[in-house]
């Protein structure tokens, strides 16, 4: 199969599930998988006080989508994704950018960029 | 060590897992990961009525299997889940199939192959 899979893997917000999800809608994108997940980025905690007591959260609720792209172009889905995501502050999250070597559509048997 | 190691991630019905891990079992897949996870795809979501009221469900509940295969051929592995999970209806799933550079087990640092086997323990 010669037509290129990428597999786009965007770990970000919480709250920016919904927003996230119609962007990618709009682009084109046929199926994308969300899990929640916890994670850490570079500072590997946040530092919280409740109450006056100090809480240190060290693994933080993020969401993480999954898709894979055919005829989308993997930089308009960066776009996309940055233009939503994009607040300034730490936690925005990351995209991740991966090769795919096949593709198989349960029901109909496809194969490659015809099962997406 | 040379051999070509395979990831599988399956994404399909949440009543279809126990089927399809029995399946796996049978061809000699050892070690799974699986995942409550939320998706949509071609339709993106659908419209369910309840008690007469009208709601779209966007992303709807699914399961996420991932395998990581050596001696098991791929072929196996796509054949079985498809076998298991093809009802004919939309939202059958998907299979996913990319290439992993290295394994290692943690508990004996095995790498590659032998540590996706189990040899006589």
């Amino acid at each position: 199969m010669s037509e290129p899979l990428n597999r786009v893997t965007i770990i970000t917000r919480r709250e920016k599930t919904e927003e996230l999800r119609q962007a990618l809608v709009e682009l084109g994108v046929n199926g994308i998988t969300v899990t929640m997940v916890e994670g850490c980025g570079v500072q590997h905690a946040v530092v919280r006080y409740f109450r006056g007591v100090k809480a240190e959260m060290r693994l933080l609720p993020k969401v993480m989508f999954e898709m894979v792209i055919s005829d989308i172009p993997v930089e308009s889905v960066v776009k996309v994704a940055r233009d939503v995501l994009y607040t300034g502050n730490i936690g925005d999250g990351k995209i991740f950018v991966e090769e795919e070597l096949a593709v198989y559509k349960v029901r109909t048997d496809e194969e490659g960029k015809n099962a997406l | 060590m040379s051999s070509q190691m395979t990831k599988i991630t399956i994404i399909t019905r949440r009543e279809k897992f126990e089927e399809l891990r029995v399946a796996l079992l049978e061809i000699g897949v050892q070690g799974m990961t699986l995942t409550e996870v939320e998706g949509c795809g071609v339709q993106h979501g659908l419209e369910l009525q309840i008690r007469g009221v009208k709601k779209q469900v966007h992303l709807l509940p699914k399961i996420k299997l991932e395998i990581v295969v050596s001696t098991v051929p791929v072929e196996a592995v796509i054949k079985a889940a498809k076998d298991v999970l093809r009802t004919g209806k939309i939202g059958d799933g998907k299979i996913f199939v990319s290439e992993i550079k290295e394994v290692i087990r943690v508990r004996t640092g095995e790498r590659n192959e032998e540590a996706l086997t189990n040899n006589g323990e």
